[in-house]
C-alpha cells in the first residue's frame, strides 16, 4: 500500500470511527417517545431513567455486539476461505442458543446474580468449541476443511436439539424460546455492559492485531505457511476468538446472525479486501449497523418493537443482493 | 562453497502409498536447477519436504547446515520463497494487495513500509504485472493471475526460489521471460529450483536437471552434460529424442 493508499485508508477507518461514535451520541435519543434533554442531564425521571438505564445500555450492547460478530463473520471467512462463512457456521451460534434453551427450559431466572441465560449460552458455546476442536484435530495438526465440517455436524445436532426441547416444552416456555431465538437487544446492567464490552474490546484488538496474517491465511495455508505465519497457531487462535466474540455477543442478545455476513461483503466491495483495513471498519460499521437497526425498530412500529434481527435482515437482505448483482 | 540445501535420505509416504524414497541431493547458491518427472511422481511433495509444509517420514533437509525442523517459520521465510502449484482463483484482493503480501516477512510496521512498495513494485514490473496493480486479482486471466503469483514471490526476496510449475498458463513469451528471470536470479546468487515439464525450457535455461521417477531421484546432472547423454529423457517419455536445433543447442523433438 503506498503512501497516498495508506493515507486514503487512514481517513476510512476514521470515518467508520466518527459512525460509531455519532451512532453512540445520538441513537439513545431515538424512541417512540421524546426525551429532554434538561431531564436527563438532571437525571429526572422518567427521562433520565429511560435514558441512562435503558436506551444508552441498549444503544451500546448494540454497537459493541454489532461489531463483535461482524469482525467475527470476517475472521470466519478468512480463515475457512469462506466468502458464505458467518460467526455461525461452525456451530458455536447453535451451541449457544442450545444452552440457553435449556436454561429457559429448566426455568432457572439467575445463576449466581447473572442471567440465567447468558451462563447457559456461554456454557453451549464452549462446550461446542470444544467437541469441534478435538474432532477437527488429528496428529496436532487442525485443518479448516476439517473444522467446517465438524462444525457443520455439530450445527446440524444443536438445532436439531434445539427443536427437540421446543417441542416438548409448554406453551409459556416455548414462546420464550421462540423469543430468544428471534435475537433482540434489550437493556443491560451496567456492570454486565462493562463486562463485555471489556472481552470484545480485548478480544477485537488481539484479532484485528494479526490482520497480516489473516490476509495470508485468506489466500491459502501453504501460501501463508511459507511466509512465515504459524499457520495451525494461526487457525486456532482465529477459531478460539472468533467463538468468544460470537458467544459473548450471543449471550446477551440472541443470536442475531445476519450482521456478521453482509458488514464483511459490504465493507470487502466499498472500502478495503485488505484485513487491515476491512477488519477495523467491519467492527466500527457493523455495530452502527446493528444500533441503527435496533433504534428504527424502535420507532417503526411504536409502541410494539421490531427485533433488531429482523430489520438487519429486512434493510440488509435486498442490499447484500443488489451488491451482489452490481459487482458481478 | 557450501550447499545452501541438503537433502539427506528423505521419504515421504501416504497411508499405503509410498510417494519418494530415500531422495539426496545438494545444491549451492547460483545455481538454477529443473525438477522434472511424469504425474504424480513426487516433485512437488518433494518441493512441498524443502519448504517445510510436510514433514519427511524419514532423512532430513538441511538448510545452510542447520536442519529445517530447527529453523523458525519467520526466519524460514526470509531464505525461502514457494511458488505453490495453484491459489484460489476468486481472491478479492487486488494485485498490488496480493504481490505486498510477499513482503510479510520482512514487515516491521502496520502499513507497507516504503522499502516494501518499492520492492512489490520491482517485482511487479519484472513479471509484467505493474499495470495490473488495481486490479483484483479474480478478474484476471490465468496467465495474469500466475504473474503475479511469481510477484509476490520474487518480493519475498528470498536465497532459495522453489517454484512449483512457474510457467503454467503463461503464454510462450511469458515462459521465456519467466525462465530468463530465474536465470537472472541464480546469476545474482540465488538458488532457483523450478519444477517444470517443458525439457527445452530446461535445456535452454538451467543448469542442472533432476528427474525423479518410481519414487526416486533417478538423474542428477548438468545440464552440459544432458545434452550428450540422452538416456535420462527415457524416464520422462519413450517418445523423445534428443536433437539440434536451429542455433545448434540442443533440442528435444517427440515422435
Amino acid at each position: 500500500m503506498s503512501g497516498d493508499d495508506q493515507a486514503a485508508a487512514k481517513r476510512k477507518v476514521l470515518l467508520c470511527v466518527l459512525a460509531f461514535g455519532t451512532a453512540a451520541i445520538v441513537l439513545p435519543w431515538v424512541g417512540p417517545g421524546p426525551l429532554s434533554l434538561g431531564r436527563v442531564l438532571q437525571k429526572q425521571s422518567p427521562d433520565g431513567f429511560i435514558f441512562l438505564q435503558l436506551r444508552l445500555t441498549r444503544t451500546l450492547l448494540a454497537l459493541f455486539a454489532g461489531g463483535g460478530l461482524s469482525l467475527g463473520g470476517t475472521l470466519f471467512q478468512a480463515v475457512l476461505r469462506d466468502s458464505l462463512a458467518t460467526p455461525y457456521t461452525l456451530g458455536v451460534s447453535t451451541g449457544a442458543s442450545f444452552g440457553a434453551v435449556i436454561i429457559i427450559c429448566l426455568g432457572w431466572q439467575t445463576i449466581w446474580g447473572i442471567p440465567a441465560t447468558w451462563v447457559g449460552a456461554l456454557a453451549g458455546a464452549f462446550l461446542v468449541l470444544v467437541v469441534v476442536m478435538s474432532a477437527a484435530a488429528r496428529n496436532r495438526h487442525i485443518s479448516t476443511f476439517g473444522l467446517l465440517l465438524t462444525g457443520i455436524a455439530v450445527n446440524s445436532v444443536c438445532s436439531s436439539f434445539i427443536l427437540l426441547f421446543y417441542s416438548l416444552a409448554g406453551v409459556t416456555r416455548s414462546f420464550s424460546i421462540s423469543r430468544w431465538l428471534i435475537g433482540s437487544v434489550d437493556a443491560t446492567s451496567y456492570t454486565s455492559l462493562g463486562v463485555f464490552v471489556l472481552v470484545v474490546t480485548v478480544t477485537a484488538y488481539f484479532v484485528i492485531a494479526q490482520a497480516s496474517g489473516w490476509n495470508l491465511l485468506s489466500v491459502d495455508e501453504q501460501w501463508a505457511a511459507s511466509r512465515g505465519v504459524n499457520v495451525q497457531s494461526l487457525v486456532v487462535k482465529g477459531y478460539v476468538s472468533g467463538s468468544v466474540l460470537t458467544a459473548a455477543a450471543i449471550a446477551l442478545t440472541g443470536p442475531i446472525g445476519f450482521v456478521g455476513l453482509i458488514v464483511p461483503h459490504i465493507v470487502r466491495a466499498r472500502i478495503s479486501s485488505d484485513h487491515r483495513i476491512l477488519m477495523p471498519c467491519a467492527f466500527l460499521l457493523g455495530g452502527t449497523l446493528l444500533a441503527l437497526c435496533d433504534a428504527l425498530g424502535r420507532v417503526v412500529l411504536a409502541p410494539a418493537e421490531v427485533p433488531a434481527g429482523v430489520t438487519l435482515a429486512l434493510l440488509g437482505g435486498p442490499y447484500l443482493v443488489w451488491l451482489v448483482r452490481e459487482r458481478i | 562453497m557450501k550447499p545452501l540445501l541438503k537433502a539427506q535420505g528423505i521419504s515421504f509416504s501416504f497411508p499405503g502409498r509410498i510417494v519418494l524414497e530415500d531422495v539426496s541431493f545438494e545444491a549451492r547458491e547460483g545455481e538454477f536447477i529443473a525438477l522434472m518427472g511424469c504425474n504424480g511422481a513426487g516433485k512437488s511433495t518433494l518441493m512441498d519436504m524443502i519448504v517445510r509444509l510436510r514433514e519427511p517420514s524419514r532423512g532430513q533437509v538441511l538448510l545452510r547446515g542447520k536442519p529445517l525442523s530447527e529453523w523458525r517459520s519467520d526466519q524460514l521465510s526470509h531464505e525461502v520463497s514457494h511458488l505453490p502449484q495453484s491459489v484460489r482463483t476468486d481472491l478479492p484482493y487486488t494485485v498490488e494487495q496480493l504481490v505486498l503480501m510477499g513482503r510479510y516477512p520482512h514487515r516491521t510496521s502496520w502499513f507497507d513500509s516504503p522499502e516494501d512498495v518499492e520492492a512489490a513494485k520491482i517485482a511487479m514490473q519484472r513479471t509484467s504485472c505493474w499495470q495490473d496493480r488495481r486490479r483484483r486479482f479474480f478478474t484476471l486471466s490465468g496467465g495474469e493471475r500466475q504473474r503475479v503469483l511469481l510477484a509476490a514471490c520474487l518480493a519475498q526476496q528470498s536465497r532459495l526460489l522453489l517454484w512449483d510449475e512457474p510457467s503454467v498458463f503463461l503464454d510462450i513469451d511469458q515462459q521465456l521471460s519467466c525462465f530468463q528471470l530465474l536465470k537472472e536470479e541464480a546469476a545474482d546468487g540465488k538458488l532457483c529450483i523450478a519444477v517444470t515439464h517443458d525439457i527445452n525450457l530446461a535445456l535452454t535455461y538451467c543448469s542442472r536437471l533432476l528427474v525423479v521417477s518410481n519414487h526416486k531421484l533417478v538423474v542428477d546432472i548438468a545440464t552440459g552434460e544432458a545434452r550428450h547423454q540422452p538416456g535420462w529423457l527415457g524416464f520422462l517419455s519413450p517418445r523423445l529424442e534428443l536433437g539440434t536445433g536451429p542455433n545448434g543447442n540442443p533440442w528435444v523433438w517427440y515422435q
